[in-house]
């Protein structure tokens, strides 16, 4: 399986197919790290395994994703980029591609199937229900066919849900105390990557500077209802944070109801419009 | 809860429906309680969730979010898009701990004077019966003198700026 990657990466960058190839590498103290292969000789770095938990879509942004043009002007086509996906990176890449942030023809999608990662040895509840075990975008894929399918049954958020109004208050409170506006969950999402973030804007002021339970209520409502439909629940936000806040939590209630209300899931595929930037006149929502 | 407390209520209101509506309210001479400070906004497709967000971060009490009933829309169809972003920011406010009853979102005609100040008068109920967002009694920490301390010159306070 990692020749067949290496092989497959040092095949791309000798033909000048892609200028970098994005997979893992081996890391200091046991972990694994993101590589960015330049060279062929050097697709030799290049792992796989159960370790390999990180998103590599969020890091398509550095390569493809340019401001639009002033008018007149061209927009310069980036050098194509190879790639390692998971199942669950497979669905935020779709979510790239629909937004038209990475151009399809840009990508050279290497598609490994996946029976789940773990972090410290630890298997991820993530991927206990993770419903794809086969990458939903890919050129290549790699890998046999797995054999369990995860089942998402929202078990945690309908505990949340079941409580009153200010138990929930207070189990939040508590939660969003905790952040220190380090914005790693930000850092780590492949679907944030607006050039100026809300949380910096400083004309309007949205949010402000204090480190502060207010500011940092608005932070993660914002950044939970600026991923509603569009976050492919790959956990990255979650494995980022320094300080264990569930952010989950949040994030899949948005994905349940998005489901729910509008009948849609993020990154099934690269064309469906998004839930928010379309509506049916007939349709019956509480408000 | 306090029986003085009088609610903070901000208003986003749509250029043409809803803000005429209060008009005619007015100009019909019908009451509504003085806790809504109205904004007028040219669509309640204008209303990002953001601003609701916002208010609630400043100390509002309540927010209504007030538009051209369903059809009706001056831009075609600005308000079906605010159906749908409401639908899910009430479920979202309502999940991180906001009683849902604080965010109101309702479709009000230029025609519906009466409607307007009934509206409000009922609203001002609502959340008045649920006492004070984010003050005392609740995380502790953003007392009334806190939000009334931020006025003078504090983060984001003493800002004016239209909204458009």
């Amino acid at each position: 399986m990692i020749d067949k990657i290496r092989a497959k990466a040092r095949e791309l960058l000798e033909s000048g197919q892609v200028h970098c190839f994005i997979g893992y590498e081996e890391g200091t103290r046991g972990k694994v790290r993101p590589a960015f292969i330049y060279e062929p000789q050097d697709a030799d770095r290049l792992i796989w395994d159960e370790r390999c938990t990180y998103n590599l879509v969020t890091y398509l942004h550095q390569f493809q994703s340019a401001p639009n043009p002033r008018p007149g002007g061209v927009r310069e086509t980036p050098p194509p980029v190879g790639i390692l996906v998971k199942p669950c990176d497979s669905r935020s890449l779709n979510v790239l591609f629909h937004e038209e942030q990475v151009e399809r023809e840009g990508v050279y999608v290497v598609g490994l199937t996946c029976q789940g990662v773990k972090v410290n040895g630890q298997p991820q509840a993530r991927c206990q229900r993770c419903a794809e075990r086969v990458p939903l975008v890919y050129d290549l894929v790699l890998g046999g066919v797995p054999k369990t399918v995860g089942r998402e049954d929202y078990a945690d958020v309908v505990k949340l849900e079941g409580l009153s109004p200010g138990e929930r208050l207070a189990f939040w409170t508590k939660e969003f105390d905790r952040c220190i506006r380090c914005y790693a969950c930000r850092q780590a999402c492949p679907a944030c990557y607006c050039f100026e973030c809300v949380a910096e804007q400083l004309d309007p002021p949205w949010m402000g500077i204090a480190i502060d339970l207010p500011q940092k209520q608005f932070f993660h409502v914002m950044r939970a209802y600026h991923l509603a439909g569009r976050c492919s629940g790959c956990n990255a936000c979650e494995e980022a944070c320094p300080m264990g806040i569930p952010l989950s939590l949040l994030n899949r209630k948005i994905a349940r109801e998005v489901e729910a209300l509008f009948g849609y899931k993020a990154g099934q595929d690269a064309q469906t419009p998004p839930p928010l930037a379309t509506f049916k006149k007939e349709e019956e929502l509480s408000l | 809860m306090a029986t003085d407390f009088e609610p903070q209520i901000v208003g986003f209101l749509c250029r043409w429906c809803s803000y005429p509506g209060a008009d005619l309210a007015g100009t019909s001479r019908i009451t509504y309680p003085p806790s809504l400070r109205v904004i007028r906004v040219p669509c309640s497709g204008r209303v990002d969730p953001l601003f609701v967000l916002k208010a609630f971060q400043d100390g509002a009490d309540g927010v209504m979010v007030l538009g051209c009933h369903p059809g009706d829309c001056h831009y075609v169809e600005g308000n079906y898009y605010t159906r749908r972003r409401y639908a899910l920011m009430h479920r979202l406010l309502e999940y991180v701990g906001l009683e849902q009853e604080r965010l109101f979102v309702e479709w009000i005609s230029a025609a519906e004077g009466r409607r307007f100040a009934e509206t409000v008068t009922a609203f001002t109920a609502q959340v008045r019966e649920l006492g004070p967002w984010g003050r005392e009694g609740k995380d502790g920490r953003e007392g009334r003198e806190g939000r009334e301390g931020r006025k003078e010159g504090g983060n984001g306070g003493g800002r004016r700026r239209e909204v458009s």
